[in-house]
């Protein structure tokens, strides 16, 4: 033990900026994926016909009660189980892996995707119903009148709660951890544990983390000005 | 009470549009009650009344922002009958809208869009011009409202007057055959009102049919060639706003000094 060399953070350095990587790629992934998911979600609820709006009113309910530790676990196998059990309906009855990373942007973009359906379901009830009536009194088909009115003019009511859910997202990556997948902090908890420097390896993460999420910040920032910049 | 006909003496104009025995319940109280009126091409109406008379309600039952419960209404060359469960289809209404455009109160301008964004987005949306020829078309009503100077600013940055007028532009624009103005100056400080009804007379005086629903007595007798009156869901009186401003009906509500 005392003979051996200890593993420095540079050796690790290869792994560790990997893992990081794939963090990124997974957030990325899952948020735009989250996004689709939420701006589908909150028309539904917001939408005419009853069973959608359940539909909808159950998805972002029962996901936001429950802890995402367990979604992640529960979604992991439950949803490869489920793939498994469609793909049998179909008669194919091969068992195919669904890869960790696969998984792992399904199951988070799942759970955002329940967050940012009530994030623009409440931006889009906040824009002032004349400029929605505006929009119709100039015969705006439902489409034109969505993706020219009512998108624009929720971003701004929206992205503070977007923002608030990358970070949470970025942070979540790391439950990602528990389905033994080697995204940024499964990497670091290797290193740790491979080279006993707990400490080191561990604020390096926290650095790590910290550098995407102040970035990520600012970005957003960038963007909420750009959406406001018809407000004062 | 029936609705008094339209007593213009130029009984061959065309008539833009025409309301039959429209009745309008907002839960169960009839807002409108059996109104029927007719408006001449290239004429102004204006409807004046109390608050809560129905007269906002009138104007967005034609074109058709609020869906009436029986009656009809012809306007723009297209015959809508309602009551008899008859479903209005979404490109009906587009089509309608296109060709009837409306000035609110409060402006309704959209925040996102600058001044020219706001007057070119229904003619490149809706009607789906080339972006240079919306634009051209833009900046000729933006001028005419005296507000190409602004084109660029976002109406935030722009006072109640402006916005009015860019939205003025913006109904304008769509070329349309006929103009609706929901009290086009109540939400504006009183030095900013002129300016407004300037240009609401500029197009009067180039002959557009419009209906105008406002609470400037003055301004109504002066550009109207036909007034209604309601009150309380029926027209009382209609006419010339003579007739309609010297009928005892209507004092109690507009004296000419009011
Ligand atoms: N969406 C609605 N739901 C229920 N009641 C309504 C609705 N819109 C209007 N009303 C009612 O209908 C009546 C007529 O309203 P309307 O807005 O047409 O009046 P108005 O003459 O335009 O008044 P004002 O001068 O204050 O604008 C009012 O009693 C109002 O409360
Ligand atoms: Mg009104």
């Amino acid at each position: 033990m005392t003979a051996m060399q200890p593993e420095s953070l540079l050796d690790w350095a290869g792994p560790i900026a990997n893992g990081a990587l794939v963090t990124l790629q997974i957030a990325v992934l899952a948020y735009a994926i989250g996004l689709l998911l939420g701006l589908i979600g909150a028309s539904a609820k917001l939408s005419p016909i009853p069973p959608l709006r359940a539909l909808a009113t159950g998805y972002s309910t029962l996901i936001r009660a429950v802890p995402e530790l367990l979604l992640i676990i529960l979604l992991y196998y439950a949803g490869g189980d489920a793939i498994e059990w469609l793909l049998s309906l179909f008669g194919l009855d091969s068992r195919i892996e669904i890869s960790g990373f696969a998984t792992a942007v399904g199951v988070l973009a799942f759970v955002q995707g329940a967050y940012m359906t009530e994030v623009f379901r409440g931006a889009i009830v906040a824009i002032p119903r004349g400029q929605i009536e505006a929009a119709d009194a100039f015969g705006f088909s439902r489409w034109t009148r969505f993706h020219r009115i009512v998108l624009p003019g929720m971003w701004p009511n929206a992205l503070p709660g977007l923002s608030n859910l990358w970070l949470i997202l970025i942070k979540d990556t790391a439950l990602i951890s528990v389905i033994g997948f080697n995204e940024l902090f499964f990497t670091i908890q290797q290193a740790a544990a491979s080279s006993r420097a707990h400490f080191v390896f561990y604020a390096a993460a926290g650095a790590i983390y910290l550098l995407m999420t102040m970035t990520s910040t600012a970005i957003f920032e960038r963007l909420e000005r750009r959406v406001r910049r018809g407000e004062a | 009470m029936t609705a008094t006909n339209p007593t213009t003496d130029a009984a061959h104009q065309k008539i833009a549009i025409t309301v039959d025995h429209l009745v309008k319940c907002f839960a169960e109280i009839e807002v409108l009650q059996d109104v029927s009126l007719a408006v001449p091409e290239g004429t102004v109406t204006s409807i004046i009344g109390s608050s809560g008379s129905g007269k906002s309600t009138l104007l967005r039952c034609l074109n058709l922002l609020e869906r009436p419960d029986s009656g009809e209404v012809c306007i723009a060359g297209e015959r809508f009958q309602f009551g008899n469960g008859q479903r209005i289809a979404h490109s009906d209404l587009e089509r309608l809208r296109s060709r009837v455009t409306m000035v609110f109160q409060q402006f309704n301008l959209w925040p996102h869009l600058s001044a020219l964004g706001n007057v070119i987005e229904a003619p490149r949306h809706v009607k789906r011009l080339g972006r240079r020829q919306a634009r051209q078309l833009g900046e000729h009503y933006l001028e005419k409202v005296g507000m190409i100077d602004k084109r660029d600013t976002y109406p935030v940055a722009l006072s109640g007057g402006q916005q009015q007028r860019v939205a003025i532009a913006r109904a304008l624009a769509m070329e349309p055959e006929i103009l609706l103005f929901d009290e086009p100056t109540s939400a504006l400080d009183p030095e900013l009102v002129s300016e407004v009804l300037s240009v609401i007379r500029d197009l009067a005086d180039e002959g557009r049919t419009m209906l105008l629903v406002t609470h400037e007595m003055h301004f109504a007798r002066e550009v109207s060639d036909q007034v209604v009156y309601l009150d309380t869901g029926r027209i009382e009186v209609a006419g010339t706003p003579e007739s309609v401003f010297n009928d005892p009906r209507c004092q109690k509500f507009a004296s000419p000094t009011a």
